[in-house]
């Protein structure tokens, strides 16, 4: 008798679990506007544009992230705010890793070129009260606009172990970032949770979720989509295998194309360059492809796509080392990036004495100009602007020197074929 | 509702790691104790574990820092062994948890392209499987077993942890080594009654 009802009550189980798959929401294009301007922005970047058409092509401009107070600083991100602002997240402590490290926030007034003054968003303490559970340090903080217009603050936290310990939580603000929830942690690995990360912009789909490029790098170094609804991870897919690459950078194409550039975590002797995997069903599926043949020293990769078709790339082109930034424009259908700006470059000191740049990020507001963030020497974070009036002319000549090099290398076929 | 989900997530781990603490003295004790004892052992511990007692957290939410929170059937088999009914689960079970945990943690854990974690957020193929692995316990005599993975797969419909992931309320690594140490330990067992049974000298 107790088997018939153990039975029936599996039935019962049954049928709640399938009406719970029945339920999920089915795998969506990726949405392909490559960014939201609202009034408010127009009107300020209208403004912008006119006065630099007035001044001419203004060069890019830099200046630093607030200082918190902490000798090391790192990982630091950046969002589009409604009101044409640009708000900065990034981690700060004692050293990377330590317990009193938090996350920090300020805001960029794009008229005036001012930072606010940074203030904790979150820190180990309230991390630990709103998840219940010991954490040990935070890091990583990259946010993301949801689709109901709040924003959210993805970040990873460890309670035990080094990095590859840790787990992404997930913050949100009805505010613009002036107040935040309760984190919430996002479950994303068989094994305690152990070991995923974040550090890429997330990309968004038609029907309102978010794909977020994680990634593992413990027992495998791999790069991960996870499909995100509301601070829960509801699909996930992998991105590519092995120990290689990790800290996918997505870029999409069309609805349901999509390209991963990855930072390389290969052994020595191995090629030390850029991992790519692709996919063609809105990240269902990926196939890890030929790399791309820009060095990586296994250091981050970040980039955009522009309204004017051009995408750029900031990262370290070299094998070793993170003492050279550079920033590198390409177009989508033909594989090719040009430098256009050396950002950082400590080739010519001693090793001594090189400093860090890394863990670039890069957004638009209104999808010609580009706002970038990175770490300078662990110790302060670099901002640049490059105008959208700058980025198109770099374009341009990046163009015509394609054109020029096509002509060249056309005429000298056809003159060897005379031959 | 996150915040309730927190605090119950905290008080079943409480409850679990109490229900540890009791098996593990009892394995220490030659006395079996009473069910009574056990349930108000329970309480102490549990209770003990669950309030921050002046801490900046409870003691518990260190163990869930570690563990995260452990799996539905893994739960249930633990406060099940309170029960004075108890009988411990039929190897055959955990035969099939050690294979299915040997199989599953390396693909997971990123060999190759293939994820079967990633079939527990909505792979009918995977659900049915379970159930059919669950129809097998009730078969084979096993009502137990049958309502574990019930209430486990109820759990996953309605969200009672942080995950959306079916394998997370089925299978955690402590599940899959007390499996794993349980057939290694009868398969040891085995052998030794088997030399203890003089065959290697019977006369040929």
């Amino acid at each position: 008798m107790s088997r018939v009802i153990a039975l029936c009550f599996l039935l019962l189980a049954a049928v709640i679990g399938f009406l719970h798959i029945d339920s999920r929401p089915v795998w969506a294009p990726f949405a392909v506007v490559p960014f939201q301007a609202d009034e408010a922005v127009e009107e300020s970047t209208t403004a912008k544009n006119k006065s630099s058409i007035k001044a001419g092509i203004s060069n890019p401009q830099a200046d630093w992230l607030p200082d918190t107070g902490n000798p090391s600083v790192h990982a630091a991100s950046l969002i589009a705010l409604n009101d044409g602002a640009v708000r900065a997240f990034w981690f700060a402590g004692s050293r990377e890793g330590a317990a009193d490290v938090s996350i920090y926030s300020s805001v960029f007034d794009v008229k005036s070129a001012i930072w606010s003054a940074p203030t904790v968003v979150i820190d180990r303490i309230s991390a630990e009260k709103g998840l219940s559970r010991y954490i040990a340090k935070l890091g990583n903080p990259v946010p993301a606009r949801l689709s109901d217009g709040r924003l959210q603050l993805f970040f990873v936290t460890v309670s035990i172990g080094g990095w590859a310990g840790s787990s992404i939580s997930a913050i949100t603000s009805d505010d613009e970032g002036l107040t935040w929830s309760n984190p919430q942690r996002l479950i994303s690995s068989p094994l305690l949770n152990l070991s995923t990360l974040v550090k890429s912009p997330s990309v968004a789909y038609t029907d309102g979720l978010l794909g977020l490029p994680a990634y593992h790098e413990w027992i495998g170094r791999f790069g991960e989509f996870l499909r995100v609804d509301a601070g829960r991870v509801i699909d996930k897919r992998r991105m590519s295998s092995g120990r290689s690459a990790i800290q996918p950078l997505v870029f999409v194409n069309d609805a349901q194309d999509a390209s991963a550039y990855f930072r390389q975590t290969r052994s020595a002797g191995s090629p030390k360059q850029i991992p790519v995997s692709h996919t063609q069903n809105a990240g269902q599926t990926w196939q890890q492809s030929e790399d791309l043949t820009i060095s990586n020293p296994n250091s981050a990769v970040t980039g955009l796509s522009l309204k004017s078709g051009a995408r750029i790339l900031v990262l370290n082109n070299i094998e070793n080392g993170r003492y050279r930034l550079v920033l590198l424009m390409g177009e989508p259908k033909v594989e090719k990036w040009q430098t256009v700006e050396v950002l950082e470059d400590d080739e010519a000191l001693p090793d001594a004495q090189r400093k860090e740049f890394s863990y670039p990020y890069l957004i638009t507001l209104d999808g010609d100009d580009a706002h970038l963030v990175y770490t300078w020497d662990r110790k302060k974070i670099r901002h640049r602007y490059f105008s959208g009036a700058w980025l198109k002319q770099a374009f341009s000549k990046i163009q015509a020197e394609t054109q020029a090099q096509t002509q060249t290398q056309e005429a000298n076929a056809s003159h060897q074929e005379v031959q | 509702m996150n915040s309730l989900m927190q605090i119950l997530a905290l008080i079943e781990l409480s409850i679990t790691c109490a229900v540890v603490c009791i098996w593990t003295l009892q394995k220490f004790s030659t006395n079996p104790l009473p069910f009574i004892a056990k349930v108000l052992l329970v309480l102490l511990i549990g209770n003990l574990l669950f309030w921050p007692l002046g801490m900046n957290l409870p003691l518990v939410a260190y163990v869930r820092g570690v563990t995260g929170d452990l799996s539905i059937v893994l739960t249930l088999l633990l406060w099940s062994s309170l029960l004075p009914s108890y009988k411990p689960a039929p190897l055959t079970f955990k035969f099939a948890v050690a294979i299915i945990a040997l199989c599953f943690y390396p693909f997971a854990l990123g060999i190759g392209m293939v994820d079967p974690y990633a079939w527990g957020y909505g792979s009918i193929v995977f659900l049915a499987t379970v159930l059919f692995i669950a129809l097998v316990c009730g078969l084979v005599n096993w009502s137990k077993g049958v309502w574990i993975i019930a209430i486990a797969i109820i759990a996953w419909a309605a969200h009672w942890h942080e995950s959306a992931n079916l394998w997370d309320y089925l299978l955690d690594p402590f599940l899959a080594i007390w499996a794993i140490c349980a057939c290694i330990g009868m398969m040891y067992r085995r052998k030794r009654d088997k030399a203890r049974s003089g065959y290697l000298f019977r006369p040929g």
